[in-house]
């Protein structure tokens, strides 16, 4: 076991998310939005400002990283000052984007920090966490001859486990398919990461949540502050030269070049639209997306920026993934499947066609829609068929 | 209301005797109350809180309600009826295991249901009429030993195979009560478990029932013809299954067996390979290392029916919604139960083992307080059909309408909370 000791100011230039923030930059943490704001940009100027503004034109480019990240004590900064913009931005896309961003750099810092650094941090964050130097098994993977041990240094308690991992909703971070035992759910330090990032995540997507009875109050006092209407203009200028295209609706196009965004039946809308407010989506919607879009012959570079937004996003993986189902030539679920995956967003969008069917002149009688793909043909032969007898 | 109005006098004599013996359970007044009194239309009055066990004792003195709760969770203002204005705390893990959602095969002899539209009557747990395909079934369910002792079993099991070794709950969080009825509640008292939140609950639920496990995730897996399993010495589910899976090759006859396997959907064929294979795929699982789990006419998804079939016996029998909703009561211990008169019993962990609800020596843990052989009531049958009663050892009924019968008291006031007889 590790000895608990008191977090370094390094520490916190790196992760000033951390609770300790308040008690090692006390005269940071602890100061109220319209003073620091005030005293901040006034010491912090040209240097801060390019970060912050860097940051938002990497979000506004679909960008997954920043260059030259920098540690220091500006970075605190730069965390409370995103903070202070986002609340009083109160835009829910440029939050979850700034969030998915913001937590993804953390990600990759976290996964590269020593044993002793991310002990420390998860005791900040006051997790129960077991760390064990010799790392202990806790499972085998036997196939053929082949015997592959799993081990690992970190078990964490079951409460915070559920906690850090309850917006994640892939299958095998279910609590029924881990090791638990004594009160503790074995886990990787990549996984042990992932759900770090979440929390990350979490305290930008909290400034949703926050009372926002005093924004007005609040945004017309800062923007007193001439350095810190600057840089709010010219995010709202970027704003709103792009917001357009983050207005609900499916850009891409279908093979012929029209465009069948709106003709997609409602199972595909619900998961386009998590994914456009960068929500984490389970492994069953990423695959039936996939799936559905590569059957629609849509590029593969399309369908990897779809997924860009999502918290864990990894542009290499992704390609290869998405690459290998179109090699794969995988056949998208049907809406029995869908619904057996609790997929199935008829109800939901109140979907006419997908709860009532359709009339089949030549059967004469009222069809059922057995799947998406016919969802699409059968309102793509309708809007064409409306435009006939228009013209 | 005959009926009623008796019941609750006996029910308010019961309080006004026995009101020290009300026990006073954890953060009293944060909890909120709820009770349903002797009506004809079952109405919750919710939202009263106390400021002490005694307001809580004359209230039961003066009302005598036929059902008595309290709620698991916590607030700062409990009485308040405005679910945003009560200032929710937190709440306590609850776990409601009731026969009545799941099967026993008892319920073949002493559930009856009757359908509303033919008037069919037919015993067992049926969810539509076996006659006319109809929905609406009035039932009538029952009690027996052998269904409240698997309701004991399911708490033993929930206590001693997932939260002591996996949860780490220990015995003095733990709280259990027979629910006067057809099973029993567990409550865990634990600060942090106290801030879960409901999706949070529901992955406790998933993992307490095996429901939504991944047999995948915990290593079936198809490799060119191969099939490979699940590995006993992984610290998850595996370990529990693969125990399981062993323990019916090991104990179960080959009837048993292939009840189970028709059960859960295989065809003779498969299960006359299973059942010729048992003995080498136990060696597969006991001492081979290969882990190759190769039983003809077994593919991936027979395997994975036959792994579900084994997870449901493993998991417990739960009600899920109860441990899942925040805002539920549950019955307040030494309180009585106005479907049947007894005593919902708070027990001891060291008690659970010996107690018998229909048949209990003890007498501080008896449920049925209002036993006695020499006071006697005539009754009448109300009910078309009323399934035998076994309880102190002594077996009443079956009965049918019209039947006029003298029964001991405990008898006849079980008889009338269940509202298939009236006084004579």
């Amino acid at each position: 076991m590790m000895s608990s000791e008191s977090i370094s100011p390094e520490l916190i230039q790196h992760y000033p998310w951390l609770p300790s923030l308040k008690k090692v930059y006390e005269d940071i943490g602890n100061q109220d939005p319209l003073k620091f704001t005030m005293s901040v940009l006034s010491k912090q100027k040209n240097n801060l400002k390019e970060r912050i503004l860097n940051l938002f034109e990497a979000t506004f480019n679909n960008i997954e990283f920043i260059e030259n990240y920098k540690i220091d004590e500006t970075n605190i900064y730069l965390y409370l000052m995103l903070r202070i913009l986002l609340f009083i931005l109160n835009n829910d896309i440029l939050t979850n984007r700034i969030a998915n961003l913001y937590s993804k750099i953390q990600y990759d810092e976290l996964l590269g920090e020593n044993d002793f650094n991310l002990y420390k941090i998860l005791q900040d964050l006051n997790l129960d966490i077991k760390y064990y130097q010799i790392p202990i098994k806790y499972r085998v993977n036997k196939i053929k001859d082949q015997t592959e041990v799993l081990r690992t240094n970190f078990r964490i308690h079951y409460i915070d486990y559920l906690k850090l991992s309850s917006n994640l909703r892939d299958e095998y971070r279910k609590l029924v398919n881990n090791p638990l035992s004594e009160g503790y759910v074995f886990i990787l330090k990549k996984r042990l990461v992932r759900l770090l990032q979440e929390y990350v995540r979490g305290k930008f997507l909290e400034l949703k949540e926050k009372d926002k009875q005093n924004l007005e109050v609040l945004r017309s006092k800062l923007l007193e502050i001439e350095e810190f209407e600057q840089i709010y203009n010219i995010i709202k200028n970027q704003w709103e030269l792009i917001k357009e295209e983050y207005d609900y609706s499916i850009e891409f196009k279908f093979k012929e070049g029209a465009d069948i965004s709106t003709i997609f039946p409602p199972c595909v809308k619900n998961i386009l639209s998590q994914a456009k407010e960068g929500q984490n989506l389970t492994h069953n919607e990423r695959l039936f997306l996939t799936f559905f879009l590569h059957a629609l012959e849509y590029p593969v570079e399309k369908i990897v920026d779809i997924f860009s937004t999502l918290p864990d996003f990894d542009r290499d993986k992704t390609t290869y993934q998405v690459e290998f189902a179109k090699k794969k030539g995988y056949d998208p679920h049907s809406c029995e499947t869908l619904k057996s995956l609790s997929l199935c967003k008829a109800e939901k969008y109140k979907d006419e066609l997908c709860l009532k069917g359709y009339y089949s002149k030549k059967l004469d009688e009222t069809r059922k829609i057995k799947h998406p793909l016919f969802y699409v043909s059968f309102n793509q032969f309708k809007l064409s068929k409306d435009k006939n007898d228009q013209s | 209301m005959i009926n009623h109005k008796f019941l609750k006098r006996l029910f308010q004599a019961y309080y006004r005797e026995n009101k020290d013996r009300i026990p006073l359970i954890s953060s009293f007044t944060q909890r909120e109350f709820g009770f349903i009194p002797w009506k004809e239309e079952t109405m919750m009055i919710r939202h009263i809180g106390f400021n002490d066990i005694d307001g809580l004792k004359t209230y039961f003195i003066n009302n005598a309600p036929r059902h008595a709760y309290s709620s698991g969770s916590l607030y700062l203002m409990p009485e308040n009826s405005d679910m945003d204005q009560k200032q929710y705390i937190g709440c306590d893990l609850i776990v409601d295991i009731d026969v009545d959602h799941f099967y026993t095969p008892c319920k073949e002899d002493h559930d009856i249901w009757i359908c509303k539209d033919c008037d069919t009557i037919g015993k067992g747990m049926k969810k539509k009429c076996d006659k006319c395909g109809s929905l609406k079934l009035k039932t009538i369910n029952w009690i027996c030993e052998e269904c409240l002792e698997i309701a004991k079993n399911e708490i033993k099991k929930l206590m001693y195979d997932f939260l002591i070794p996996d949860f780490a709950i220990q015995p003095d969080e733990m709280h259990i009560a027979f629910s006067g009825h057809r099973g029993y509640h567990l409550k865990v008292e634990n600060k942090r478990i106290r801030t879960l939140d409901s999706d949070q609950r529901r992955e406790i639920v998933d993992y307490l029932t095996g429901h939504n496990i991944s047999f995948e995730i915990l290593g079936l897996e198809k490799k060119a013809l191969n099939i490979y399993g699940l590995i006993r010495e992984n610290l998850d589910w595996s370990e529990k299954i693969i125990n399981k899976i062993v323990n019916m090759l090991q104990t179960y006859s080959d009837k048993q067996l292939n009840n189970f396997l028709k059960r859960i959907g295989l065809n003779s064929n498969v299960i006359k390979s299973f059942l010729n294979s048992k003995d080498n795929f136990l060696y597969t699982l006991k001492v081979d290392d290969h882990n190759l789990w190769s039983i003809e006419g077994f593919d991936v998804i027979t395997w994975k029916k036959f792994l579900n079939g084994v997870v449901d016996k493993v998991g417990v029998e739960l009600d899920e919604p109860v441990t899942i909703d925040i805002h539920r009561l549950i019955r307040y211990p030494g309180t009585l139960h106005g479907k049947t008169g007894f005593k919902v019993q708070e027990l001891l962990i060291d008690e659970l083992e010996a107690f018998d609800p229909l048949n209990e020596t003890r007498d501080d843990l008896d449920p049925i307080i209002f036993k006695s052989a020499e006071n006697t009531h005539k009754i009448k049958i109300i009910e078309k059909e009323v399934p035998q009663t076994k309880i102190k050892g002594e077996t009443y009924g079956p009965y049918e309408k019209g039947e006029i019968v003298e029964v001991p008291n405990h008898i006849a006031i079980f008889l009338l909370c269940k509202e298939v007889a009236v006084l004579e």
